[in-house]
């Protein structure tokens, strides 16, 4: 019938981080502190607002690549325990995925251990769950970095 | 931790259906609010339809309140739809709460296709059930149970 299509997919990350559990969640929480790892530096989000209901909207571009568009509905938030929270990405104005993310945090002997589960709606052939893994894996990567500076 | 009882289970279910009714007919009963109010709802002798907004476009939200006549607790499903290929996909998140609770967030997939003069539904849903209020199987049978009332609905 046409070329729409749907392929389902999920991961699930763990990473530890040797850090409180208010500060790791305040970096997703404080569009300050999130802008130093996610995303644009340049661009920062044109919408912020963390509570349940609220939406985040930014845009970026890859050097001589595509214009990236990510928005967020945050859906549920229990502060220093979870966020969940449904996204979709545009490439070049072409929507490629709808997902639906977890993030749980708990605090450990040490600092906070986090899991984040992602189910992806990869639509029409423009993305696949492996590259998204590896983008979601290189965020936390960024993340882990920042929280080791700040 | 400060609140021990918190959890979220992640789990998946899909549901394959045939409609005799075309892939338009079938697509105008969730994209029309008329339509859709016939069967989008919960069990007809026991429920009170409260509030029913919906505004069917990317971006658009939705918004459904009612409750059971035996405990008068609201429960409210608020939906964003984020993808819509007429008469072949609609893709929606949505959140539940009953009460004061929030007890689940989910994403959901219709993918319709044409079946001889009838069309085949595929609905997929991902959900994250939290602090233990419902579960996969429960959200399973209860969309069934609106499927049913949908394919009633088509008839009319």
């Amino acid at each position: 019938m046409s070329d729409h299509s749907v392929a389902h997919g999920t991961f699930v990350i763990d990473r530890e981080f040797a850090h409180p559990v208010g500060k790791v969640f305040a970096a997703w929480s404080d569009p300050k502190r999130k802008s130093k790892w996610f995303g644009d530096p340049n661009n920062p989000p044109k919408v912020f607002e963390f509570k349940p209901g609220g939406r985040e909207s930014s845009s970026g571009q890859i050097p001589n690549g595509p214009m990236f568009e990510f928005d967020v509905t945050y859906q549920d938030i229990v502060p220093d325990n979870r966020i969940v929270y449904s996204y979709d990405m545009h490439m070049d104005g072409r929507k490629i995925s709808v997902s639906l993310a977890a993030i749980e945090f708990a605090p450990t002997k040490t600092g906070t251990k986090i899991r984040m589960t992602e189910y992806g709606l990869f639509l029409d052939g423009l993305d696949n769950m492996e590259q998204r893994k590896a983008g979601t894996l290189s965020l936390i990567g960024a993340l882990g970095a920042y929280l080791d500076k700040a | 931790m400060s609140a021990p009882n918190r959890n979220v289970t992640h789990a998946m279910f899909a549901i394959q259906r045939t409609f005799p009714q075309s892939p338009a007919r079938v697509f105008r009963a969730f994209a029309d609010p008329k339509a859709k109010a016939k069967w989008f709802h919960g069990p007809a002798e026991e429920w009170s339809q409260e509030t029913s907004e919906m505004d069917f476009r990317i971006g658009g939200r939705e918004r459904s309140v009612g409750q059971l006549h035996s405990d008068a607790i609201p429960h409210v499903f608020n939906a964003i739809y984020q993808d819509i290929v007429a008469d072949q996909r609609i893709v929606f998140s949505y959140d539940m709460e009953i009460g004061a609770q929030r007890i689940s967030v989910s994403l959901t997939t219709i993918e319709l296709s044409p079946e001889g003069e009838g069309t085949r539904m595929l609905f997929t849903e991902q959900g994250a059930y939290l602090d233990g209020y419902d579960d996969a199987g429960a959200r399973e049978r209860g969309t069934r149970g609106l499927l049913d009332q949908l394919a009633r609905s088509l008839m009319d």
